[in-house]
């Protein structure tokens, strides 16, 4: 399977440029730009699969809404995939599987997220007593259950960090950072120096990154706007505003603040794939090509080493390793995280025991590792950033005329997905 | 007992006048109305009328109600009367307008509607209840004998529409609507839907009272059986406000509103605002007596053959087509042009004059290819290229296009066609461009939605239609291009000469220019044959004019394109020639600066606009200005004068406006100061420092006026005689619906006929001798003049 080419929206912290768009405008604006920008006859689309982590409750299969609203013909389907994190990669990899079992030959994959979108919630108790109000017959039935309601009922829960906790293993995925910071002795100064690299190289690399952005224009907006750019980077990040953060999960002893933890942002991406020989039949050019995939499961409570177990089954499966990527790219969640992958893959005693094999998976030299800055600096639409790494992995391939990529982003629940590209 | 959605089969002839020999007559031996009699004694008449998409009363469809109705009365155990359409969108459409118009008896008018009241009197008597169960358009006389019935159901499809909108073509409702709504929905209301021409949807019909019942159309059948048993209604007399007290209090405050609007040139809604309130105090058989007189009276004046006659045009222009199609690639003169489709069914074979056969083909052709493009090909690729034309020379219908410039006309075209339910690329070169252009559709999208012309989910998919695109995309896929940049040779022939490498073989490559030459424009192009002007009025989504502009090289099947696609997103093609300012603005321009002129020269702001309002202009000259913008009326006129070797004499005015930034509305100032919000602008009194002279202080209004009409009908005649279109109709349609000129006056050539061309010329004459050169009559107004002629035959 081929990637003909990509397009996301600019990447904006929630709550700010794109606040107002739901998933499915920022997902039909990116499936819109696409179409555009490749000329493609959207007739010829075989299915759209999108990854969303939230949808919204007014969009439910978001990704028919995406279709639908950005131009796909009615007999196009649609689905929504949801892997956490990993949503953006398992469309693409949905969409090979698709592809290999016959249903289809060209596919529009990728994700959307809105993080200012995630709503905030009755408790069950409230939505019973609005449930019974509704059901009161007579005028004193009414007034004794609008009486049963108590201040304590509109306490909102927080979809936000529902959705970023794992019912089985009960904790917050800042939590599992910080086990992971405390297990393989990632101190403070480490996280924060990881996180202020993101930011200089994201910061370095914004005119790179606008080849695959195209712009969102806000309606409404007075004067007119067009959002053309991430605005998760910080050019004047530094140390000193880096240390001076508070720990956000473990208050006294911990080491995880917003500063070295991927920002919460809406965006969205998407992607052109097709059969190499649909490809060579419309005359397109892609950017590359997926020559590997796989999912693996691990630990809830450590799913920030998911990576690590995705990385070991795909060279099970391809025979690659560490060594043959000229690029990788890991999804920054936590900077403790990506710093523990990063101890781990190198480890022998952790390859040892966790992956049932004498050599470690190898280094990941920072070099090589999310040249273009990462979740950290750029934001973490979960939906979309699967699809993120992947296209902006391909451009940067293209750019360094080098050959293959690894994409792996860890999975809350205790999963990770890596996948391995190769520039055409 | 108007008729506004006119069948195929009614529309062909331009030829006013002539008595029809239409090749269709034997469509009236077939029956328009079946009549079926249910099991419980109920009569259903379904109305049918053969051949056609339409229902319409003319003599014989009457004649017809009126045999069977022969037969209902003769059948005492009858429990009801039910009137249903067969058609899919229409109840029906009211009286056949063209035989109306055609009719050269006088007293045929008065006949046609005794025989009206008199069949539609009898549904009224029956003394079983009676329904009409209206899906689709209940207009006019359709209305009418919905009216007469006891009991009124209808569906809630968006294709019902219940009105009366006679007044609108200089007539009134005279089949008993102006008797029998004041009646049922009380005085005031029923005069607000009569006087404006008004027809409403389904639910503000059931909300006022017109309609009884709303229904889905499946139930509509059921929905009228069950108020068959429910019996003869008991209506509620309203003896407060049906009573002549009030209705002379309303007559006498209406007749002095109705007077300031119209200026007196609309004498319909007068007598029917008269027949109305006169008509409620008296019995039934009077106030239908009283209408009568009213539509007589009417009938003979000069203003409802005008109004009647720009109807009719508008109906040829809905089926323009350009005869021929891809044979007559060589004589691409106007001449060519086919007035309308021919009548009947699909791909019919007709004798033409040239004894030629050709193929036509219907409307309905048409959707099914829509229909086959909304749900995408059955599989495979696409063809790698689409035929431009079938052997029938009519081409698939367009779903996708691409609008290069996103300024007040490309975002307003761009508009106009996602609302149209085409996909469409907004291009422009930067991001803020198309940012500035996108809200604006959104305004115009949110606009619409206030005014229910979309609901808020329909507006949101106008939204999504369009496609931004602030760098260079591929075209292949892109059935139209229409360029929208800015006015400027050079800039334009550069877009084309990318558009021309960019865009698929059979993509047309269209212009939206006011007054270049698309000549010029198609020459920067490999494949000139391909380019044509399709020229949008201001704002676009108000104005149904659109001119297709054929420069020599247009190839007709790419005219016949544009003038498909014109019609495909409801705006009405005037075919003209490329020839600078093509008809419109050619004839708007001299009037414009004639006023910019006078007013140079002395003559007072206020005059010069109130002149014209009275003439029966929507809108004053300088007004008008504002609104276009002086630097984009200062840069036609440039050019028009430029090809026209100084034929007038540009005012400095306008450059000294431009310069002093005074740009009309847009700048907040111009001859008017323009305050936000819905204040009428006042006069801008800056402007008094830019007159040179006093020469024009002393002519009065009606001399200003002659003065600026002289020009436009010296200019329509001379786009006549340089054949920029191709009849005097077209001129007169063009700028009734280019420019809002006076429609009760017919156009300004049909004003020069009335007025006389004989007199025209001694008045330009006139001015000529005062030192007015520019008012030398052109040499077909001369011509004419010496002869008496006029420009219009019949």
């Amino acid at each position: 399977m081929v990637i003909v080419d990509g397009v996301r929206t600019p990447f904006t912290k929630a709550g700010t440029d794109l606040a107002h768009c739901a998933p499915d405008e920022l997902g039909r604006v990116a499936v819109n730009a696409l179409l555009t920008r490749t000329g493609l006859d959207p007739g010829l689309v075989d299915e759209v699969i999108f990854g969303c982590v939230a949808q919204p409750a007014e969009a439910a299969n978001v990704a028919r809404v995406i279709a639908l609203r950005a131009g796909i013909p009615e007999s196009v389907p649609a689905v929504t995939v949801h892997r956490n994190c990993a949503s953006g990669c398992e469309a693409l990899t949905l969409a090979h599987q698709k592809m290999c079992a016959g249903q289809g030959d060209i596919f529009i994959v990728g994700g959307a997220e809105s993080m200012s979108g995630v709503p905030l919630l009755f408790k069950p108790t409230t939505a019973e007593k609005f449930s019974r109000l509704s059901r009161a017959k007579t005028f004193g039935q009414r007034v004794r259950m609008l009486a049963a309601f108590r201040p304590a009922d509109f306490q909102p829960r927080i979809g936000l960090l529902l959705g970023l906790t794992d019912p089985v293993c009960g904790l917050n995925m800042g939590e599992t950072a910080e086990i992971l910071a405390r297990e393989y002795g990632l101190s403070r100064d480490m996280q924060d120096a990881f996180a202020l690299e993101s930011h200089q190289r994201a910061v370095a690399a914004q005119g790179r990154l606008a080849e695959e952005i195209c712009p969102v224009y806000v309606n409404g907006h007075r004067p007119a706007a067009a959002i053309v750019q991430d605005n998760g980077p910080r050019a004047s990040q530094s140390p000193e505003a880096l240390a001076k953060l508070k720990p956000v999960f473990d208050r006294r002893t911990g080491t995880v603040t917003a500063g070295n933890a991927s920002q919460l942002t809406d965006g969205a991406v998407a992607l052109l794939v097709m059969s190499e020989s649909k490809a060579l039949a419309l005359n397109l050019k892609p950017l590359g090509m997926l020559t590997g995939y796989a999912t693996a499961g691990c630990d809830p409570a450590h799913m920030g080493l998911g990576p690590i177990f995705a990385i070991a089954k795909a060279e099970a499966q391809t025979g690659l390793t560490l060594a043959d990527a000229d690029l990788i790219e890991i999804n920054e969640a936590f900077a403790a995280q990506l710093l523990a992958v990063q101890k781990c893959a190198a480890s022998g005693i952790f390859a040892h025991q966790h992956l049932h094999r004498r050599q470690p998976l190898g280094e990941m030299p920072r070099a090589k590792l999310n040249v273009n800055g990462g979740a950290i600096a750029l934001g973490h639409p979960v939906g979309a950033t699967g699809a993120r790494l992947i296209l902006t992995s391909l451009k940067e391939l293209r750019r360094r005329k080098n050959k293959r990529a690894l994409i792996s982003v860890c999975v809350g629940g205790g999963q990770g997905a890596a996948i391995w590209v190769e520039a055409l | 007992m108007t008729h506004f959605a006119q069948p195929v089969s009614e529309v062909n002839p331009p030829d006013w006048g002539r008595p029809r020999t239409s090749p269709k007559q034997t469509a009236s031996d077939a029956p328009s109305i079946h009549r079926e009699l249910t099991a419980e004694q109920v009569c259903i008449l379904t109305f049918d009328r053969p051949e056609s998409s339409a229902n319409i009363f003319d003599r014989a469809t009457l004649a017809e109600l009126d045999r069977h109705l022969d037969f209902l009365s003769a059948d005492a155990g009858l429990k009801g009367l039910v009137l249903v359409s067969a058609k899919k969108a229409i109840f029906i459409a009211g009286a056949d307008l063209l035989s109306i118009f055609a009719e050269t008896r006088p007293e045929a008018l008065r006949e046609l509607i005794e025989l009206g009241q008199r069949v539609f009197n009898r549904i009224a008597d029956l003394p079983c209840p009676t329904v009409a169960a209206i899906h689709g358009a209940a207009l006019g006389g359709g209305c009418e004998i919905a009216l007469a019935c006891d009991w009124r159901v209808a569906s809630t499809d968006g294709v019902t529409r219940i009105g009366l909108p006679e007044t609108q073509l200089g007539l009134l409702p005279a089949w008993g609507g102006s008797t029998r709504l004041p009646r049922l929905i009380g005085l005031p209301k029923a005069l607000k839907i009569i006087l404006a021409g008004k027809t409403l949807a389904g639910r503000p019909a059931l909300k006022c009272g017109m309609v009884d019942a709303l229904v889905p159309c499946e139930y509509l059948l059921p929905a009228a059986l069950k108020k068959i048993r429910e019996g003869k209604p008991r209506r509620a007399r309203r003896p407060f406000i049906n009573n002549a007290l009030v209705a002379t209090v309303i007559a006498a405050r209406l007749k002095s509103q109705l007077q300031k609007k119209t200026r007196g040139h609309y004498p319909a809604v007068t007598k029917a605002l008269e027949v109305a309130t006169k008509g409620i105090s008296r019995s039934i058989s009077d106030s239908l007596q009283l209408e009568v007189e009213g539509v007589e009276e009417l009938g003979r004046t000069e203003t409802t053959r005008n109004l009647l006659r720009l109807f009719l045009l508008q109906e040829r222009a809905k089926k323009l087509k350009l005869r021929g199609g891809l044979e007559n690639v060589a004589s691409a003169i106007l001449a060519d042009v086919e007035p309308g489709f021919q009548p009947g069914g699909k791909n019919r074979v007709t004798e033409k004059v040239s004894g030629k056969m050709e193929r036509f083909q219907t409307a309905d052709d048409l959707s099914g290819r829509q229909d086959a493009a909304l749900y995408g090909r059955p599989g495979g690729p696409p063809p790698l290229s689409r035929p431009a034309l079938s052997a029938s020379g009519v081409a698939p219908a367009a779903g996708s296009c691409a609008v290069i410039g996103a300024g007040v006309m490309g975002a307003g075209i761009a508009q106009w066609l996602s609302a149209k339910k085409l996909s469409v690329i907004l291009r422009d070169v930067s991001p803020e461009q198309i940012a500035r252009g996108l809200s604006n559709i959104s305004k115009l999208y949110a606009e619409g939605t206030k005014r229910h012309t979309f609901t808020a989910v329909e507006a949101r998919a106008g939204l999504d239609r369009i496609h931004p695109a602030a760098a260079e995309v591929p075209l292949r896929n892109v059935d139209f291009v229409i360029e929208a940049a800015v006015e400027e040779m050079m800039h334009k022939k550069e877009i084309f000469r990318r558009l021309d490498a960019l865009a698929g073989d059979q993509t047309i490559l269209a212009t939206n220019t006011s007054a270049l030459s698309v000549a010029e424009i198609a020459a920067a192009t490999v494949h000139p044959e391909r380019v044509v002007g399709i020229h949008f009025f201001n704002p676009v989504h108000r104005m149904q004019l659109v001119e297709v502009v054929r420069a020599p090289q247009t190839s007709p099947a790419a005219v016949q394109r544009a003038i498909q696609f014109v019609q495909q997103i409801g705006k009405l093609p005037l075919l003209v020639n490329d020839s600078p300012g093509f008809l419109v603005n050619r004839i708007l321009i001299p009037y414009l600066i004639e006023a910019g002129l006078l007013f140079e020269s002395g003559a007072c702001a206020r005059d010069l606009d109130e002149a014209m309002l009275d003439f029966g202009m929507p809108m004053g000259p300088l007004r008008l200005l504002d609104e276009v913008g002086l630097d984009v009326a200062h840069h036609i006129c440039g050019t028009l004068a430029e090809k026209f070797h100084g034929r007038f004499p540009v005012p400095s005015l306008l450059d000294k406006m431009v310069k002093a930034k005074m740009l009309g509305r847009k700048s907040g100032r111009g001859f008017y100061v323009h305050a936000r919000g819905k204040q009428s602008p006042k006069l801008n009194p800056e402007t008094e420092a830019f007159r040179c002279g006093n020469s024009a202080a002393g002519l009065t209004r009606e001399q200003l006026q002659v003065r600026m009409v002289l020009l436009m009908i010296n200019e329509a005649a001379r786009c006549l005689e340089e054949k920029v279109v191709a009849s005097a109709d077209d001129v007169d349609f063009g700028m009734v619906m280019g420019t809002g000129f006076a429609p009760f006056r017919g156009g300004p050539l049909r004003h020069a006929d009335a007025v006389g061309t004989a007199q025209i010329v001694v008045a330009m004459r006139h001015w000529v001798d005062t030192g007015a050169t520019w008012f030398e009559p052109c040499a077909m107004l001369q011509e004419l003049a010496g002869r008496g002629g006029t420009f219009h035959s019949d």
